[in-house]
């Protein structure tokens, strides 16, 4: 990839996502959350890994392509650039419970892609960043009611 | 099923094992007032509602 094209590259992210066993509930809602954003130019999907991690901790990873009827998904599927290495799975599932499937998602945030460039132009640094866990909101709201409660 | 050739032999990107994150879907789905507390926490999110001068 030249200089240039990676000046134009979004950050990149990925999830690991779980489904217990008897809680999933494939409606093709999420494939087709997917393609919106993807139709939308809101991200970019780079990667996708179906990773089933058995009772006794073995872990077995599948292509998309494997998994059985890909509906709308197909046209995705012939896209990814499959940037995941095998060395990678064991990591991945590393936070699976035994007896659990869990879909990995790895995408290009393209929204982000003019902001990065400007900031790499203006002479700025990513230095940090991270995710704020849904929790951490709710115990901070729930914190600051308590101090309320007890200043009354 | 195994994976792709391309996939084997090469570096991976993920350096490290990745830790288990507290399970979103619960924070948000069903307790007592669910509809209630995802209110509050969009409420947190929303422009000027909690800044306060340090």
């Amino acid at each position: 990839m030249s200089d240039a094209a990676l000046d134009g590259l979004g950050p990149v992210d990925y999830v690991v996502v779980e489904f217990p066993p008897g809680s999933s509930n494939f409606t093709g809602e999420m494939a087709a959350e997917l393609i919106a954003l993807v139709d939308s130019g809101t991200i970019r999907l780079i990667d996708v890994l179906v990773l089933t991690k058995a009772d006794d901790g073995s872990v077995e990873a599948m292509e998309l392509s494997d998994v059985g009827e890909l509906g709308e998904l197909r046209a995705l599927e012939t896209e990814l650039a499959e940037l995941l290495a095998a060395e990678d799975v064991a990591h991945l599932a590393a936070a699976m419970d035994p007896g659990t499937t869990a879909g990995v998602l790895v995408w290009e945030n393209v929204w982000a892609a003019p902001l990065a460039s400007a900031v790499r132009r203006s002479g700025g640094q990513l230095i940090a960043d991270g995710r704020i866990p849904i929790q951490a909101i709710i115990a901070s709201i729930e914190a600051d009611e308590a101090t309320a409660t007890e200043g009354e | 099923m195994p994976l792709r050739p391309a996939r084997v032999g090469r570096v991976g990107v993920i350096r490290a094992p990745v830790a288990k994150t507290a399970v979103v879907a619960k924070a948000v789905t069903p307790g007592p007032a669910p509809i209630a507390k995802t209110a509050v926490v969009a409420a947190a999110v929303t422009p000027g509602r909690r800044r306060r001068r340090i």
